[in-house]
């Protein structure tokens, strides 16, 4: 076997071994995803809720009572405006309609009162303002059938959504907008917990010295090292996917409105995801390795990687809320180290794959790989690996 | 056979300049015959024994091992060498057998050769009661065990030992000695950095004084008392030493 494979499968084994890793870079990511699905499933749940919310009704019309009962809501009612007001302070009543009586030209004044520091009230408002504007809707067309005029005329410029459908079937919004930022950030912090230990801890403990007298070279050592890394990167990363599989497979609560377009990650989207992933753990590894090669001790290691953690949320976090802007389809945004992979994997997940740009970010990526992988060489080599005055 | 010729090491220190680790070494090791490197901490032992090991790479001067340049050959100088120091240095997540065996392939042995020297090492150290025990797990005599077997299992001509003995109870320190003249008796070349009298008196044929990176005396231990006229080889040692500070002061107030 080569020697940079014994390298890494012993490196591997040891990794397997430690709780840390089992728990920090395989069972917590996958924990996570759970948590988010059924974290963001019971906020869609609750939010939908309140548009059916409990309405507070004072002197009521049956007509308009009936409009609320039809939309979903149920209808209670409390004698005074002033009844009402108090259960909105004592936080029982979200909102209270109080019917004022008919106008002379007809129209009933309703007055809503609500907390407008709550966003459930508010939402149970907007429940309210729909139905009455479906009422006054129906009202309006029939008194012009009535009148004989055309229903159009009180439209006289009609707009009509027409969805169109780009790219495959992809993922739920939501998952389309935490899955990227996890894969991306798991594939660093997932190794984040053993790069320390993986020659600043050698040199700690002093194995780094048992290890440079074998016969086996200085790069083979390095890569060895890289690579299981990179393995660990990598799992880590992917057990985004396999977290997110499982509230899919097991139907948490909440996956429901996570999954309203099923599993979404077509296996297209999983192997863009993959194949975005490659480069990318192998330059995090790299620059892992690196920089505990550059370290005294893993204390000294552990500084350093938190500060350059900083530099691989940022951009991850960005990769969230680039939907809001139209970057996301610019060519240059995938120059951009991890950004462009968080983004193409975002396009992956939408059904939305655009070749070209994954092209450009594999390239990028594996250039800076490259880099990452000369520098740890270059310091794994020097001799101050061992002893630094 | 060890020899070094002029051997240096400067190391570029950002607070002093340069610090001369090593300032022009010259031994000569035999094979089975034990070779001490007497010296303070900071002497400069182990920056001579990393040289020697090809782990850092010598200012100047010349080392062979085992006939081999520790330059030109680096890898096949490791090759031929066994290292053990006072730290056991074994990876608290693998078992005995694992280190041993992971070593035995980084030294490139095939399967049946691995084999019957894991049998040997695990046989001759008494190891097989806790070969699959994790080493984190191991006392620190078990450890010191598996750390030899680490070190001999690939029958290596040369052996070196760097304060092997350091921070160990009686009766590991005596496992260790023990070992370190078995290896002589079977014609190894063992050089061996100390700074306890008891233990250079028992083991070591030849000895080299080193102190400030130099060498102040070599030659058997009762060449040593003989030209320092002490009966006891630890104040033979002091005086030496004394005598290299008071040196090394005079020479520096003369700069």
């Amino acid at each position: 076997m080569n020697d940079t494979f014994k390298i890494t499968r012993k490196e591997l084994k040891e990794m397997m071994r430690d709780k840390r890793v089992r728990f920090g870079a395989f069972i917590m990511p996958i924990f996570l995803v759970l948590m988010m699905v059924q974290l963001f499933g019971f906020i869609i749940g609750a939010a939908k809720g309140a548009v059916k919310s409990t309405v507070y009704i004072v002197g009521a019309q049956a007509d308009l009572s009936k409009t609320f009962s039809s939309a979903g809501m149920s209808i209670k009612t409390v004698p005074t405006t002033e009844d009402g007001i108090k259960l909105i302070k004592d936080d029982k009543a979200k909102l209270v309609l109080a019917f004022k009586s008919a106008m002379t030209d007809g129209q009933v004044q309703i007055e809503a009162y609500y907390d407008p520091k709550q966003q459930m009230a508010q939402l149970a408002l907007s429940g309210v303002q729909q139905a009455l504007s479906l009422e006054n809707k129906k009202a309006l067309a029939e008194t012009l059938r009535e009148k004989l005029i055309p229903e159009t005329a009180a439209e006289h410029i009609k707009l009509i959504p027409k969805p169109v459908e780009v790219g495959s079937k992809g993922a739920g919004e939501l998952i389309v907008g935490f899955l990227p930022y996890l894969i991306v950030l798991f594939a660093f912090s997932g190794g984040m917990s053993m790069a320390a230990d993986m020659v600043a801890g050698e040199k700690d403990k002093n194995t780094l010295e048992t290890l440079l007298i074998t016969p086996v070279g200085r790069n083979q050592i390095v890569l060895g090292k890289v690579l299981a890394l990179a393995v660990v990167c990598f799992l880590s990363s992917f057990s985004c996917v396999v977290g997110l599989l499982l509230a899919s497979v097991l139907k948490l609560p909440g996956s429901e409105e996570m999954f309203k377009n099923g599993f979404g990650v077509t296996p297209i989207a999983a192997g863009t995801i993959i194949l975005l992933q490659l480069p990318m753990v192998a330059m995090f590894a790299s620059i892992l390795i690196a920089i505990s090669s550059y370290a005294r001790n893993p204390r000294e290691a552990q500084t350093y990687l938190a500060l350059v953690n900083f530099v691989v949320i940022l951009p991850a976090v960005f990769s969230q809320v680039i939907g809001l802007t139209d970057l996301g389809s610019k060519l240059w945004i995938n120059a951009v180290p991890v950004l462009n992979s968080a983004n193409n994997i975002r396009n992956a997940l939408l059904g939305k794959t655009d070749w070209l740009a994954v092209a450009i970010t594999f390239g990028v990526s594996a250039v800076l790989a490259l880099i990452g992988i000369w520098i740890a060489v270059f310091l794994f080599n020097r001799e101050e690996v061992l002893i630094r005055i | 056979m060890v020899r070094t010729n002029g051997l240096k090491k400067h190391f570029k220190d950002p607070k002093t300049g340069i610090k001369k680790a090593v300032d022009g070494i010259d031994i000569e090791a035999k094979p089975g015959r034990i070779f001490g490197l007497l010296g303070v901490n900071g002497a400069g032992k182990t920056t001579v024994l990393r040289m020697l090991s090809t782990v850092i790479k010598p200012t100047a001067g010349s080392a062979e091992v085992n006939g081999l340049d520790v330059v030109a050959d680096a890898q096949r100088v490791r090759a031929s060498i066994g290292f053990m120091s006072n730290s056991t240095a074994l990876y608290g997540r693998l078992t005995s057998r694992e280190v041993i065996q992971y070593f035995g392939t980084l030294y490139g042995m095939d399967d049946a050769r691995l084999a019957e020297r894991m049998n040997y090492v695990l046989d001759k150290l008494e190891i097989h009661e806790f070969a699959d025990r994790l080493c984190d797990k191991l006392s620190t005599g078990q450890k010191q065990r598996v750390s030899i077997a680490r070190t001999i299992l690939h029958d290596p001509p040369v052996l070196f030992f760097d304060e092997p003995t350091a921070g160990l109870d009686v009766v590991t320190s005596q496992t260790v000695m023990e070992f370190i003249e078995e290896a002589r008796d079977l014609g190894k070349t063992v050089i061996f950095s100390t700074h306890i009298m008891s233990e250079v008196d028992r083991l070591c044929d030849d000895i080299a004084v080193i102190h400030d990176g130099i060498v102040v005396a070599s030659g058997s231990p009762d060449t040593m008392r003989q030209v320092t006229e002490e009966k006891s080889l630890e104040r033979a040692f002091l005086q030496l030493v004394k005598f290299q500070a008071s040196y090394v002061s005079t020479r520096k107030a003369s700069e």
